[in-house]
């Protein structure tokens, strides 16, 4: 397939979830294919924080104060503070936003190789068949391209090789997968199951679907969940989903794959005449060294909120615009999941039962809010949300000092339940993602600056969750429900999504079906950007589908000579 | 003194712990003081000798050697110095230090001696008079910060999480039935 006229046949920008999955199929598919990322190379296995106790650890685990509130301000919201794993994120002060322009805006980054694949929450549920019709129906954005039935057979085929841990529910609202066996409730999550099932009619409470294996994988090196609770530091077991368990070791496979790490996208080279990136512009992020790779397709997947930046900082020469904003949408409707809301109470008994092992999964409650077109449900808001959670004892708390509270804290508390909404954020127009016409950073890009607020929807939806929560959980007979809703600053869910939106013409989007760019065919947006609404649910597992099914039809039009 | 408090997660290590008696050899050596590891090389001295010896008295007396050894052997007081020299902030560090000086003329003006000369039992008489927040210039919150600081180092050290409690790095399951043997799990 390669072509004499240029380096490689595609350059893939980013190496998180998505990146990892072009460059795999890409690669497999016969491409020869250059992977660039602005992070640090860390290889599988070589995880510092892995398989240390507390003592082991800088500060027993916790960066110092100091250091999280100069350099990792935004990232201790993705749990940059815990010393296991400070090394992965983005340093906030070298490599900033606009933090005084536009909105309070949290955007947690990662800083190496992999990108959020390692940090990520694991959680894999399927978007459902209403979810791509929503904004048709109730008319809030724009018309999704695709429904279910697109996108399905492309769930299977990620879910089969990622390893996704989960039951078969059988429900409508949150489709079945490609599953090994879920991980186990505990005897508190059983019996609350219980309770659901003859006092919260309509409710379901299920096992969470995790990207966590059960079962092992020996063909790609992979074993099973050890329970050992470090996901975020990296798993030398390669138990969980991440790009450095499971996409590269398939690309570098293919003797396919280049890998350069440390190179910091800052825009596209576009050909107005011929409609086509000619060129990705790179700073190494070491020397401060220029270059320009060329390919002839390429997939761009910095990331949701990087892929914007980088598309708003391409312009075609002489012209003050992105070449991908004919439609006008470029940086608009940028969304984030609700996310501040969560619920909890004592599960009463079973003070006999403790947990051995620590899950990476525990349960999930689906939407059921506006679910079908007789539901009489009667809410102020449009769409919905669900809860995950999992109940668990911590030791006791005890008052007083000495030989008695040493004791005492050999004992465990009781059973505690504990959830969190995730909702449904509407799009918008005024949500936005632009560059600061002021400041740049040190390679020269203009600072993204976000204009991004939640409105009455969003409000109304996490009034009604956090109410619902609390009548659930009652009814279901746990004691003391409490619940707590917190300031919630758009970033907050790390669930981005939006900006670049897919749609069915280029008047109303930058990618089309495909998540091709209308506006440079050769040109794939395949990670959160290109979500024209978000569902509920973690979006993680359907930017893996995405991008798969754009690299197989890409691959297609390549061969084809189309593109 | 609120801002001294850290997230109950550290001072407790892991919640979602288990445990098994299964890591006997790990118990055998994290029980050997000589040859644990306390995870971090002190960089700077905040206390003089005298509030060393305070410090290292006063954990002791939070956190006792009982039939597991105490905070001494587990080397708090050292974990407490390298936390006010190196995380907390000056304003804090020196809250604290004041609070140890107060506590320590307390010992001294009611019971004529220094805190750690007194015995055990008078120590502890001297700690709770600072918990019901009756010695001037160290107040319940001082209790809560110092005790807060002398679980946390406790319960995250090698004998803390090891011999005090049992340690599984590597559960290989998940069991959520499982039956209470006495002790906590963490790793």
């Amino acid at each position: 397939m390669q072509d004499a006229s240029y380096e490689f046949d595609a350059i893939v920008i980013g190496s998180g979830v998505s990146g990892g999955w072009a460059a795999k199929e890409l690669t497999e598919k016969g491409m020869k294919v250059l992977m660039l990322d602005r992070g640090y190379m860390v290889e599988h296995g070589d995880y510092p924080g892995e398989g240390k106790g507390a003592w082991e650890l800088p500060f027993r685990g916790q960066t110092q104060k100091a250091v999280v509130e100069s350099d990792y301000f935004k990232a201790k919201f993705g749990g940059a503070d815990g010393s296991d794993k400070t090394h992965y994120f983005n340093n906030d002060r070298l490599n900033p936003y606009a933090y005084d322009e536009g909105k309070d805006f949290r955007w947690v980054r990662p800083a190496i190789v992999g990108g959020k694949s390692i940090l990520w929450g694991r959680v894999s549920l399927r978007w459902n068949a209403t979810d791509f019709e929503a904004n048709k129906k109730d008319g809030n954005g724009n018309d999704w391209p695709i429904r279910y039935e697109d996108i399905a057979p492309w769930y299977d085929y990620v879910e089969s090789y990622a390893g996704i841990a989960g039951n078969k529910d059988g429900l409508d609202e949150l489709p079945d997968g490609q599953f090994q066996p879920p991980h186990p409730m505990n005897a508190a999550e059983r019996w609350v199951q219980g309770q659901f099932k003859s006092n919260v009619p309509g409710r379901h409470f299920i096992h969470n679907r995790v990207a966590n294996m059960t079962e092992d994988k020996p063909e790609q090196g992979r074993s099973r969940c050890q329970s050992r609770s470090q996901c975020a530091r990296g798993c030398s077991f390669g138990a969980y989903f991440s790009t450095q368990a499971v996409t590269l070791p398939a690309a570098r496979a293919t003797g396919n794959l280049t890998l350069v790490p440390d190179a910091v996208v800052t825009s596209l080279e576009y050909d107005e005449a011929k409609k086509r990136v000619t060129g990705v512009r790179v700073i190494d992020a070491n020397t401060k060294e220029a270059k320009i790779y060329r390919s002839r397709i390429v997939f761009l997947c910095a990331s949701t909120l990087a892929s914007v930046q980088i598309l708003l900082n391409s312009r075609a020469e002489g012209r003050s615009d992105s070449f991908a904003n004919q439609s006008g949408t470029l940086g608009r409707y940028v969304m984030d999941h609700i996310f501040r809301v969560s619920i909890s109470g004592e599960v009463p008994g079973f003070s006999d039962l403790i947990e051995y092992g620590r899950r990476p999964g525990g349960i999930y409650i689906p939407r059921f809010r506006n679910l079908r077109a007789d539901q009489k449900d009667e809410v102020d808001f449009l769409r919905g949300y669900g809860y995950q959670g999992g109940a668990g004892r911590g030791p006791k708390w005890p008052e007083g000092f000495g030989a008695d509270m040493k004791q005492e804290l050999r004992e465990y508390g009781p059973w505690r339940m504990g959830m969190m909404a995730f909702g449904e954020c509407l799009p918008y127009r005024d949500n936005t993602l632009t560059l600061s016409p002021t400041k740049v950073d040190r390679y020269g890009v203009p600072l993204a600056v976000f204009n991004v607020t939640f409105h009455d929807n969003e409000y109304k939806m996490m009034a009604d969750a956090k109410q619902e929560g609390i009548r659930m959980l009652t009814a279901a007979g746990l004691k003391n429900v409490k619940a707590e809703q917190r300031e919630h600053v758009p970033g907050d869910a790390i669930h981005e999504m939006g900006g670049a939106r897919m749609g069915h013409s280029p008047q109303d989007s930058v990618v089309n079906k495909w998540s091709q760019a209308h506006d440079a065919p050769n040109l794939f947006i395949t990670d959160g950007a290109q979500m024209a609404s978000t569902s509920c649910v973690n979006p993680s597992i359907t930017f893996m589908a995405l991008t798969a099914r754009a690299a197989d039809y890409a691959v297609k039009q390549v061969q084809a000579n189309v593109i | 003194m609120d801002h001294l408090s850290m997230n109950r997660r550290m001072a407790l290590g892991a919640i979602a712990g288990a445990f098994g008696m299964t890591l006997i050899p790990a118990l055998a050596r994290a029980a050997d003081p000589t040859t644990s590891e306390l995870g971090f090389k002190p960089v700077k001295n905040v206390f003089t000798p005298a509030q060393r010896a305070f410090v290292a008295a006063y954990s002791e007396r939070i956190v006792p050697t009982t039939d597991t050894p105490g905070a001494i052997a587990a080397g708090v007081p050292s974990y407490i110095e390298m936390m006010l020299g190196d995380w907390f902030t000056g304003t804090e560090r020196a809250d604290f230090i004041k609070g140890i000086d107060a506590v320590e003329a307390h010992a001294k003006t009611t019971r004529k001696k220094s805190f750690v000369k007194l015995k055990p039992a008078l120590q502890d008489e001297v700690i709770t008079e600072v918990m019901n927040g009756k010695v001037p210039g160290a107040g319940t919150d001082f209790f809560y910060a110092s005790r807060q600081l002398v679980v946390s180092g406790y319960y995250s050290s090698e004998i803390g999480m090891t011999v005090e409690r049992v340690y599984l790095p590597v559960p290989g399951r998940y069991d959520g039935d499982y039956k209470y043997e006495g002790r906590v799990f963490n790793g």
